[in-house]
């Protein structure tokens, strides 16, 4: 299992290298300048404002000053745009809103997706099962920020119980949570379900439920582990995403994290935020993807490791 | 055992998690929230160029003079050099009005006393040498400063010192090495006594299409007590010939500039001309001064810092969370800090106008700088006493490619303004009380009556088009009109294609790009017909007028008349009031003077540009501040500023307020 990671880790570094690679390609090669404003100044103060922003040099000296500066220290240079702050501390003060928002709405939809997810197989065709999966697939429809219209309106305004937007208190976090979360919550109810119905028609269950075993015993010791395997390799991506940030969901509640500044950064040609912010991304769901294949292995006994 | 136990492992480390998500550090709330829109781009006074930036650094920091909040008109600030003096008006009101008594006869020489008491936040005593550090500083040309013509147009020599090119055999000149510590912004050790000979290019000439040229280095040869010496600005070190020295840059010698300070409490600006509204700009945030010891020692931008930063405004940056807010706190080392009634305030970044609305609707914000322009209709039927949109010096318009066929005929430009009926516009689209407009500059400048187009009269234009040979919009080109993606802009521009098929029967097609395409579009003059904004930066009509000048940065539709930029620039170049005076009682010219006033000269100017219309004005924006009844010393103003200082917050009327509103 060592050498699997150390080989999987070596492929990330290639990987990022790739990325950066064709991110600085496509970033050049975008019209515009990160410098330009409405307000357009003399060619003399262009001059004077690329040069401090070293976007006089060729193309060819940024990309390996960069990546200099990258690779070593993992110094991901100045915004263009946030010029009070490094690449590095937009990072270190966005990821954990983004974070802790992300996992709370992870928290939040398992819990639901798991649930709803256990009773629609076990009491498959009742009245619970098809209301369920309806408000699931509504879920999976419906975009976050019809969501997040809807739980405003109830929840800032009609019940005074949250304040409309902000960071910075529990009160704050828990509307966007549940906005964020409801699509996954309904994905992993839809995909537990389906998992469950497998692995309850396969013989070790009715081998189970013949040895007597409860009801109970049979579907969260037997069958929920087996039915969890599509749930996990959805969760790696899943989380990866989801911790990176909402763009939707930040900006509709004013949340700080840093799916907002991954939007700008690109709009803005704002080139090292966009690059620290894409070489994150990549980073977090390489690590996501090498847990789920991990838990794979713990979760599934046929499953052997490369 | 490792597979029995991860399901537990899973469940505390999720648990684990979420307890981590739910801790956070606790912030006492703010005597008053405001939202600000979105984050700021710096502290840094000399770098910035929003509002948003302009609102906090207008609270941390103070300029020589201050905006009177209700008229804009300049106060004493960091300067108290001024007396208060009543004036009658034409009707004979008495008003009292502050008048600046360092002003010298030939309207050419500032000269501003630092008040005694004005302390920076760590105590330590403003002083005019601040001021000549803060203004160097922003004519360096190594500061990425966008509003550098805010001196370098009217400060003597001050162009001279940011364009190395200006440069004259015999100028004294300044040579700055690179620092000893790896900081940006910082100032290296500067070498005098050398007078410019020539300056070289190094290497050929870039070609200035060839965006991946290396930068130019120039070679400058000077000459100090009878030798020669050179000096390499950008080079580096050892890569040259052991006669070159390496060096930063070499600029004009700051002592050559018309900014100086004979002792610690006098501050002099010369001007090149006179400039009537000169002490305004004195106001403006960029010209701000900052401390030249935190600047040294921390360089950019770790000074910025709320650690680190020293200034000299009524609050302090307190704390600075990314997206989030600023918490300012108020500043015990202000002079005026017994005037300052708020101890705390929080500017949240907040980029949504919807969540600004209800931010302010739930109490959490007791103003925002603006609403969603879906809601202004509603805000306004509910007939809101916290919702007075009120003009301000913002104009909408439309630029026109005169390099094109067709439009490049004044006619048809006419033609195309009298086709446009502004008023539809701001009845079905915008609707906030937008003001219809027929000139560049907006009403309401002291001094200065706008020149206007004619208003809607499709007949006339009809006839003009016909008169401009295309009868009936026979023969002429389809037309593009260009906009960045918005759906205000878009719903303008369609509104516009109608009337002009209506009226006119001209084929109108409509083209939307994103911000930064449409820039280059526009600077490239590949439209027709191009949707531009434009805000004032002080009271005065050049802020507007001056875009229009022939081959001006900002002119951008191709337009070129001669007249137009003498008169714009023979504005500039003024007369004073007392050299007219003197000059007509010279000329022995009695009654009214002939001679024409700065104002008339650019009246005349925008005569030329109202009747010739290479821009097509649409309507003047109006400011949609919501400020909760409670909040004082708020007043709407034509610049849409709102200094912290003067505001207030009576916390018994709060407290009653939102018990009567439930919350």
């Amino acid at each position: 299992m060592g050498w699997f990671i150390i080989k999987r880790l070596g492929w990330m570094l290639l990987t990022l290298w790739v990325v950066y690679s064709v991110s600085f390609v496509l970033m050049r090669s975008v019209p515009g300048s990160p410098l330009s404003a409405e307000r357009k100044v003399s060619p003399e103060i262009e001059q004077n404002l690329k040069r401090r922003y070293r976007l006089d040099q060729p193309l060819g000296v940024q990309y390996w000053d960069d990546l200099r500066r990258i690779v070593p220290h993992g110094d991901l240079g100045a915004s263009l745009k946030i010029q009070d702050f490094s690449v590095n501390e937009i990072i270190a003060q966005g990821f954990p809103v983004s974070a802790s928002l992300g996992i709370l709405a992870l928290a939040f939809a398992l819990t639901l997706g798991l649930t709803a997810g256990i009773i629609s197989a076990v009491r498959r065709g009742s009245l619970a099962d098809f209301s369920m999966m309806t408000i699931a697939t509504i879920g999976i429809a419906l975009p976050n920020f019809v969501i997040a219209g809807i739980v405003i309106i109830l929840f800032v305004f009609l019940w005074p119980l949250f304040p409309p937007g902000g960071w910075g208190r529990i009160s704050n976090i828990i509307l966007p949570a549940f906005c964020l979360g409801a699509p996954y919550a309904a994905y992993i109810a839809r995909l537990t379900r389906t998992g469950m119905l497998d692995v309850l028609s396969q013989d070790y269950i009715r081998t189970a439920f013949a040895k007597g075993l409860s009801e109970r015993t049979v579907i969260l010791r037997h069958a929920l582990r087996g039915a969890l395997l599509p749930v996990v390799s959805f969760l790696g991506p899943a989380i990866a995403g989801v911790l990176t940030g909402s763009l939707v969901v930040e900006k509709i509640f004013g949340i700080p994290g840093l799916g907002v500044h991954f939007v700008n950064a690109a709009l803005q040609l704002d080139y090292p935020l966009a690059m620290g912010l894409v070489l994150l991304y990549t980073t977090l769901l390489y690590v996501m993807n090498l847990l789920v294949d991990l838990s794979y292995a713990i979760l599934d006994p046929r499953v052997k490791l490369h | 055992m490792l597979r029995s136990a991860f399901p537990y492992l899973a469940l505390l480390i999720l648990l684990g998690a979420v307890a981590w998500s739910l801790s956070f550090g606790t912030l006492p709330p703010a005597d008053f929230t405001f939202c600000n829109g979105t984050e700021i781009q710096s502290v840094d006074p000399a770098i910035v160029t929003g509002q948003p930036e302009g609102r906090i650094i207008q609270a941390i920091f103070e300029g020589l003079v201050n905006w009177d909040p209700r008229t804009l008109e300049p106060s004493p600030g960091v300067a108290d050099n001024f007396r208060r003096v009543t004036v009658r008006d034409e009707r004979g009101n008495e008003t009292t009005k502050w008048e600046f008594e360092g002003l010298s006869d030939d309207q050419l020489t500032y000269t501003f006393h630092i008040r005694e008491n004005a302390k920076w936040s760590d105590g330590t005593p403003v002083t005019a040498h601040d001021f000549v550090y803060s203004f160097r500083r922003f004519l360096d040309p190594m500061t990425p400063n966008r509003y550098v013509f805010q001196l370098t147009s009217y400060v003597h020599n001050a162009d001279r010192y940011y364009s190395p090119s200006m440069l004259q055999p015999g100028d004294p000149v300044e040579i700055e090495l690179y620092p000893e510590r790896d900081l940006i912004g910082i100032r290296g050790k500067v070498l005098r006594g050398y007078t410019f000979v020539e300056r070289v290019l190094q290497g050929e000439a870039p070609d200035p299409e060839d965006e991946d040229a290396p930068p130019r280095q120039y070679l400058y040869i000077l000459e100090k007590d009878g030798n020669q010496h050179r000096f390499l600005a950008g080079g580096e070190p050892g890569s040259v010939p052991s006669d070159v020295t390496v060096c930063r840059q070499v600029l004009l010698d700051f002592s050559e500039v018309g900014i100086k300070a004979p002792d610690d409490h006098t501050f002099v600006v010369t001007l090149k001309n006179p400039t009537p509204y000169f002490l305004t700009l004195m106001g403006f945030y960029p010209l701000f001064p900052v401390n030249e010891r935190c600047i040294e020692t921390y360089g950019s931008p770790a000074w910025t810092r709320p650690e680190n930063i020293v200034s000299n405004g009524a609050f302090i940056l307190k704390e600075r969370r990314l997206r989030d807010r600023i918490r300012l706190v108020k500043n015990p080392h202000y002079w005026d800090r017994d005037n300052v009634r708020l101890n705390t305030v929080d500017a949240l970044a907040v980029e949504s106008y919807v969540t600004m609305l209800n931010l302010y609707e739930s109490g959490v914000a007791d103003w925002i700088s603006t609403v969603p322009a879906t809601s202004v209709k509603t805000l306004l039927a509910e007939k809101r006493q916290d919702f007075q949109p009120s003009p301000m010096m913002t104009v909408y318009f439309y630029r026109i490619n005169v390099t094109k066929p067709a439009l490049n005929n004044k006619l048809v430009r006419q033609a195309i303004s009298l086709a446009i009926n502004r008023q539809e516009i701001l009845d079905t689209v915008t609707g906030a009380g937008e003001v219809a407009a027929y000139s560049i500059v907006p009403p309401g400048i002291p001094g200065y009556t706008p020149a206007t187009t004619a208003p809607y009269n499709p007949e006339r234009a009809r006839q003009l088009l016909a008169e401009a040979g295309y009868p009936g919009g026979e023969g002429m080109p389809t037309l593009e009109i260009l906009f960045n993606t918005s759906e205000d802009h878009a719903a303008i521009a369609e509104m516009i294609q109608q009337q002009l098929r209506k009226t006119l029967n001209l084929d109108v097609r409509l083209r939307n790009e994103e911000w930064n395409s449409y820039q280059i579009s526009q600077q490239q003059l590949q439209y027709d017909i191009s949707r531009s904004g434009w805000i004032g930066d002080y009271l005065a009509p050049n802020t507007f007028l001056d875009m229009f000048v022939t081959d001006g940065p900002n002119n951008q539709t191709g337009w070129k008349n001669a007249e137009y930029t003498r008169l714009i620039e023979e504005a500039a170049a003024g007369l004073s009031d007392i050299q007219r005076d003197t000059l007509s009682i010279a000329v022995g010219v009695a009654g009214p003077v002939s001679i024409p006033t700065r104002m008339d000269l650019l009246h005349q100017a925008e005569v030329i540009l109202m009747d010739e219309l290479p821009v097509i004005p649409l309507y003047f924006y109006v400011s949609k501040n919501m400020v909760r009844p409670y909040v004082h010393g708020f007043y709407n103003n034509l610049q849409d500023v709102h200094p912290l200082r003067a505001i207030w917050v009576d916390e018994e009327a709060k407290r009653k307020f939102w018990e009567e509103h439930g919350r």
